[in-house]
């Protein structure tokens, strides 16, 4: 019981103070250039970033959903969304080809070895993260139909 | 209580410092079972009736260093089907300290690391799976160049709360050719790997106390294709089966992959091949073939595709790399190849509506290799690709199409060929093929607001095994946080069971809490090729997540 006490009231003292510092976690390109997370999101527009697999429905739903919209999201607030790929070296190389085979057009970036997903702490994709003037404003882990409206909202408040 | 005092205080305090540039990240998981007896499934509850697997991650970064400590619970005992190493343990599971600058990353203390495609090393956590093998040790990455990169390790892998008996040594270099000459139509890179384990072989002069493998591999982009290959070479070592010695005969081991692809928008083709021979490399040479995946140094998942509905997940492929010689077993590696396509029928056109359609398929083949057996010497010979047995054929196709603003649909349909022995263990080629149909049909409706039902119905059809299965789960999302689901899975072929199931899910921010009761099926739970095996049972699951 001791023990549960103490995880709670340290996940109390964390989740008060939790981080909003984008870590600085190097990935690849498809092509296998590597770069600093931190480079790609500091941008003057909002930025998403969502952590997906190949393996991943509900991610695959969600990047799908999105993509149907993106142009005219793109249009009206200049928002980006980078496609994070959490793949192992099994599926990876499908990556390629699905997105093309899907037709989305974001910008797509390569975590082979799951540093990042590990410095999120996200222990299951899908996981939205916004973000603006290079911190995390807000993050969404999994998906529902409809829910990209909801994060399309809050996309149009933070680019006013 | 004095220590937890302590340690709350000593946070406090590493809190109120981090005001000045640093900040702390991690997460705590907490994935728990309460199992209940279920005369319906002949399922007797054990003695632990409660178990509950739970992992707090902290990490603290301060420029460029970051350090962190994963303490890890499994009290009063692990989930059921994971290693029983865990039970009723707790502690420390990994730390580490890493220091960034530039074009030099170090990292001393427990760290997970990739070698080209894994098969030679790959060190990696996967919490559903019970895997993490970890290397405790130091690594060391540099880019002399831009287009140079190299990674050293040196460390023995974590096997539960202890670590392996031998030491893995390894380097790897990357070099981007494309980029060293300034080539713009064609990125080319080639990389070269070396991973050494040293054990000690005792008073045994026959076994070798350090094996050597070595690998090449070679990658492009050019226009619309891209693919790559891999080969390694492993020194002569003994072959174990279940924590024994087989004999004291020395076996070389080889790994192959080659992949190739076409992307264009609209389009995309992958297709991989691979050989395994003899290849099985654990950092310890007794953990060979052990079935809690425990202590793995190579990476050789299953190249099938993940499927995603729960009669598609009955009749799946575990990968085959080890070599068996034994009167009642053998076998000497896979080899097989599996073929991807997505493809994108444009909006407007009569095929494609008004939003388009979305093809996925993929088929895939596997065999063991084609060999010739000496028992009695424990002699083999195994051809390149030869007519080995069929151990795995898979075929899927899946349909994905919006129809209007509120509904969605995906139909599935899949046809799979798999050697019983790999369904449930055992020699292979024995017992038989079973052959299985699926059919899944999905639908998605969205009310206003982000409201939304799902439904999914499934069948399978199979003569052999358990015969005939029917499915369903109808899924509510109140909005996006919160979601109910009801789920049945009707073996109504053979033994008449239903394997049913509900429960719902809350996530907001940084937490997430999914609560589930019913039935588990059991047989390989598989995630990313790598599969467990879970025995039936019924209870109540619960999982907490929250991220900082």
């Amino acid at each position: 019981m001791k023990k549960v006490i103490l995880l709670f009231s340290i996940l109390l003292v964390f989740n008060a103070n939790a981080q909003d510092n984008i870590p600085s976690i190097d990935l690849k390109t498809l092509d296998g250039k590597t770069y600093n997370i931190q480079a790609v999101t500091d941008k003057d527009n909002v930025v998403i970033v969502s952590l997906w697999a190949t393996w991943c429905v509900p991610c695959i739903k969600e990047l799908d959903a999105i993509s149907d919209v993106y142009d005219e999201w793109q249009e009206e607030t200049g928002v980006e969304l980078i496609a994070i790929s959490v793949d192992d070296s099994r599926t990876v190389n499908r990556v390629k080809a699905l997105i093309n085979g899907k037709g989305w057009d974001y910008q797509v970036l390569l975590d082979t070895n799951n540093d990042l997903k590990r410095a999120l702490g996200a222990s299951t994709v899908p996981l939205t993260i916004v973000i603006k003037d290079n911190k995390i404003v807000s993050r969404h882990s999994g998906y529902s139909p409809g829910s990209e409206d909801e994060l399309y909202e809050k996309i149009k408040e933070l680019s006013l | 209580m004095k220590k937890i005092i302590l340690c709350v205080a000593i946070l406090y305090s590493g809190l109120s410092f981090s005001q000045d540039g640093g900040y702390f990240f991690g997460g705590f998981e907490s994935n728990s079972q309460w199992l209940l007896n279920d005369e319906g499934l002949n399922f007797i509850a054990p003695e632990d009736q409660f178990r509950a697997n739970n992992y707090f991650r902290l990490d603290y970064n301060l420029g460029e260093f970051t350090a962190g400590v994963q303490y890890e619970t499994y009290l009063p005992a692990a989930l059921l089907g994971y290693a029983p190493i865990y039970d009723n343990n707790n502690g420390i599971g990994t730390y580490y300290l890493n220091f960034k600058h530039k074009a030099l990353d170090i990292t001393a203390g427990y760290f997970y690391e990739q070698f080209g495609n894994g098969l030679i090393l790959r060190s990696w956590e996967d919490r559903q799976l019970g895997i993490n093998n970890a290397i405790k040790g130091i690594r060391v990455i540099c880019s002399p160049l831009d287009y140079l990169n190299l990674t050293g390790v040196y460390g023995k892998t974590r096997n539960g709360f202890n670590v392996s008996e031998g030491v893995t040594q390894g380097i790897d270099a990357n070099l981007y050719i494309s980029e060293a000459l300034k080539m713009e139509k064609v990125e080319l890179s080639i990389g070269a790997s070396y991973v050494g384990r040293y054990q000690s072989s005792g008073t045994n002069d026959s076994i070798p106390s350090t094996v050597n493998a070595y690998g090449g591999r070679f990658n492009f982009v050019a226009g619309d294709f891209y693919g790559g290959i891999e080969a390694i070479i492993k020194d002569p070592d003994v072959i174990a089966n279940e924590g024994q010695i087989s004999s004291n005969k020395l076996y070389d081991g080889t790994a192959m992959q080659v992949d190739l692809g076409y992307a264009r928008k609209g389009l995309g083709v992958n297709a991989t091949f691979r050989r395994l021979e003899n290849f099985a490399f654990y950092a310890d040479r007794l953990a060979e073939g052990n079935i809690y995946n425990q202590e793995l140094i190579s990476y050789t998942p299953a190249l099938t595709k993940q499927q995603d509905y729960m009669l598609t997940n009955i009749y799946v492929y575990n990968a085959q790399p080890r070599l068996i010689i034994e009167s009642y077993d053998q076998r000497a590696g896979e080899v097989g190849a599996q073929i991807d396509l997505y493809y994108k029928i444009k909006k407007g056109t009569a095929l494609g509506g008004k939003y388009g359609t979305k093809i996925a398929a993929n088929f895939s083949y596997w065999a063991g290799l084609d060999a010739e057996y000496n028992i009695e010497n424990r002699w083999y010979e195994a051809k390149f690709i030869g007519k080995g047995p069929k151990l795995f054929r898979d075929f899927s196709l899946e349909l994905k199409k919006k129809l209007s603003k509120k509904w969605s649909a995906i139909a599935t349909f899949q046809n799979v060929i798999v050697d019983k022995g790999i369904v449930y263990g055992g020699p292979l080629e024995e017992e038989g093929d079973i052959e299985a149909s699926i059919a899944v049909l999905e639908g998605t409706y969205k009310f206003e607001g982000s409201k939304s039902v799902r439904f999914v119905l499934q069948h399978l059809w199979a003569e052999k095994d358990r015969k005939n299965w029917a499915a369903a789960v109808l899924e509510y999302n109140f909005n996006s946080r919160f979601a109910l689901y009801v789920a049945d899975n009707w073996n109504y072929g053979d033994t008449d069971i239903h394997y049913y199931s509900l429960g719902g899910s809350y996530s907001k921010g940084r937490t997430r809490l999914g609560v589930n009761y019913g039935r588990q099926r059991g047989g390989l739970i598989c995630i990313g090729g790598v599969c467990r095996f879970v025995p039936e049972n019924t209870g109540v699951t619960a999982n907490l997540t929250v991220s900082f």
